[in-house]
């Protein structure tokens, strides 16, 4: 209500004539390539907010009855509602997404086709770590003894494609490389299977088992892996036990290890000695 | 995939049902409105305002002509679909807890509670020539009282599903109740057909839902859950069953609130194992309804919120490992 005519007027106007100045502008809508574009202003909390909603504008083919209910009037609480759904009773939630609980592969899917088809253009792909077709990001010897090294082939010739999981074909371990020398020369004087042990020394103290068995997995199979732990604070007191299933294995992790830098501390490794010989 | 919440109600949903194409999506709820969406944008076609309490089940004819509905408020009406025109209404001696109509849209089948000294019983009428007339049959229940409802093969067998966890069979040729089974042992919250017709799968307060054949009644498969299961849709072009459902509202605030319970939650119609879940509910899903091209499905819940899912393509493109 405009004052007007100085005429006196009650607070309770003026407050409304307040209201009126802070003139709302008005709605617009603009369809545009397909996009119903919808201003609106309105006030919250004394500040001007404008809101804007888009539509996207779909033109579907549909069965012809289909198309004559779309071109019905609205009828009982939504008779005044404009064409196009109302904000107020039509919502977009959230994104939700399906949680698969088997089969967590095949969400992964894409990543792998990219991958493959990478692999397919050839040499495309190539892992800074250990050369392998895959994405350093993804590199099965990430944070273990193999990174980063030149010289990791020459040491190491068990790491051939053959025992590279990514490889993916079984081999049995009496055909694997290593197996064949051992019925030569390493069983004679293996003393039993405490021989297959490695001590490594000089880890830091926030060592967990999970971390040496990455460090160790690389070389060879392990039937047993020992972490010696503080007793009151449960912390690695420096040292861990490895039992290879192979000698060889063991042998290459020593030649490797011994003098590995690893978590800022440098790493010495040798065979697991009897009690009191350490 | 972004869902649409359909926020027509103010109470908790009771029943939603797609019509035959499934553009359109019926809700009712135990607020009086009826409402229908289109289900596409999720734009509000209209509401059918006349039931005078809550309304438990509602119906659509394979032409999307008309509407059934019954309610707490003793009455069963007929709507025309789309101009939301009362057609009729008969009054019944208690509550109306379902309404069906038949494959061919001539009958509709309703049960009403058992209440006072009121027998639970179930009614057969004639829509045809578009109004309610008297029933022409009126099928009696014996001990408990029907809380989900079914119309078999061509119109000839109605299946009805009970509060104490049985289903009945009645041929209605000669009005005369052929089969009864108790595979539940607790109530059957609902019931709804393959799309062929040849299967129906149930959804019990006992946590489990089970598949049955119609004929038969024969129980072919059984999807454990830890809840109370309150809907359950069978994938018109998969082998999936979606599930619903969670603890009854009343006990929601006395156990725990972990998150999850209120999932929609995707099994295997074949093994019988759970292979996906989507969240987005606050409170039980109540109804449950697979759009016929099985592209989306919708959930009503005890929050009052309708929820239209469109699946990504992650869904479309998953198959069940059998290896695992």
């Amino acid at each position: 209500m405009p004052v007007a005519d100085g005429n006196i007027t009650s607070w309770a106007d003026e407050v409304d004539d307040i209201e009126e100045k802070k003139s709302i502008p008005p709605p617009t809508e603009v369809i545009e390539n397909g996009l119903k574009i919808v201003t609106e202003y309105q006030y919250k909390d004394d500040k001007l907010l404008k809101v804007v909603r888009t539509y996207k504008i779909e033109n579907r083919k549909v069965p012809k009855s289909i198309a004559v209910r779309k071109t019905l009037k609205k009828f009982g609480k939504s008779t005044n509602d404009k064409p196009g759904p109302n904000p107020a009773t039509t919502l977009i939630g959230e994104d939700v997404h399906m949680q698969f609980i088997t089969n967590k592969e095949e969400i992964d899917k894409p990543d792998d086709d990219t991958l493959e088809k990478l692999k397919n253009a050839g040499g495309v792909v190539k892992c800074r770590n250990c050369n392998g077709d895959h994405w350093t990001l993804k590199c099965p010897y990430k944070g273990s003894a193999l990174v980063n090294r030149q010289e990791e082939k020459k040491i190491v010739p068990g790491l051939d494609d053959k025992t590279k999981p990514a490889a993916g074909k079984y081999i049995p371990p009496s055909l694997r490389e290593g197996a064949l020398k051992k019925e030569g020369g390493a069983t004679m004087q293996r003393p039993g299977l405490d021989g297959t042990a490695i001590r490594i020394s000089n880890l830091s103290e926030s060592t967990e088992e999970q971390d040496l068995e990455q460090l160790v997995k690389p070389f060879g199979q392990t039937s047993k892996l020992f972490l010696a732990r503080d007793k009151i604070t449960n912390l690695c007191k420096g040292f861990a036990y490895v039992h290879f299933k192979n000698k060889e294995d063991g042998e290459r992790a020593i030649a490797k290890l011994n003098g590995y830098g690893y978590d800022h501390l440098i790493l010495s490794a040798d065979w697991s000695k009897p009690q009191g010989q350490n | 995939m972004k869902p649409i919440i359909l926020q027509g109600h103010e109470r908790s949903i009771t029943k939603i049902v797609y019509n035959r194409e499934g553009d359109l999506l019926f809700s009712s709820a135990k607020d009086k409105t009826i409402n229908v969406w289109f289900s596409l944008n999720g734009e509000r076609l209209g509401t059918f305002d006349g039931h005078n309490g809550a309304v438990w089940g509602i119906d659509v004819d394979w032409q999307t002509t008309k509407l059934v509905s019954g309610g707490a408020d003793n009455t069963i009406r007929l709507w025309d679909c789309l101009t939301g025109v009362e057609l009729g209404c008969l009054s019944t001696q208690s509550a109306v807890r379902t309404s069906k109509f038949s494959y061919s849209g001539t009958s509709i089948a309703y049960s009403t509670d058992a209440a006072l000294k009121q027998n639970c019983e179930i009614f057969l009428g004639d829509v045809r020539g578009d109004n309610l007339r008297n029933p022409y049959m009126t099928l009696p229940v014996r001990d408990s009282k029907v809380t989900a409802l079914l119309w078999g093969e061509v119109d000839e067998l109605l299946i009805a599903g009970f509060e104490n966890g049985e289903i009945s069979q009645w041929d209605l040729r000669m009005a005369k109740e052929v089969n009864n089974i108790c595979e539940h042992n607790n109530s059957i919250n609902d019931m709804q057909t393959s799309k062929d017709g040849t299967l129906f799968v149930t959804a019990s307060k006992d946590n489990t839902a089970k598949l049955f054949d119609i004929d038969t009644l024969e129980c072919l498969k059984c999807y454990k859950t830890e809840r109370p299961v309150n809907s359950a849709a069978l994938s018109p072009v998969y082998e999936h069953v979606v599930l619903g459902g969670g603890q009854e509202a009343r006990d929601v605030t006395t156990t725990s609130t972990r998150a999850g319970k209120f999932d929609a939650r995707f099994f295997h119609l074949i093994f019988e194992e759970e292979f996906g879940r989507v969240k987005g509910h606050f409170g039980p899903i109540n109804s449950l309804a697979f759009h016929p091209d099985g592209k989306s499905f919708s959930s009503g819940g005890e929050d009052g919120f309708v929820r239209v899912h469109t699946f990504d393509q992650s869904y479309l493109d998953y198959r069940f490992d059998v290896g695992s």
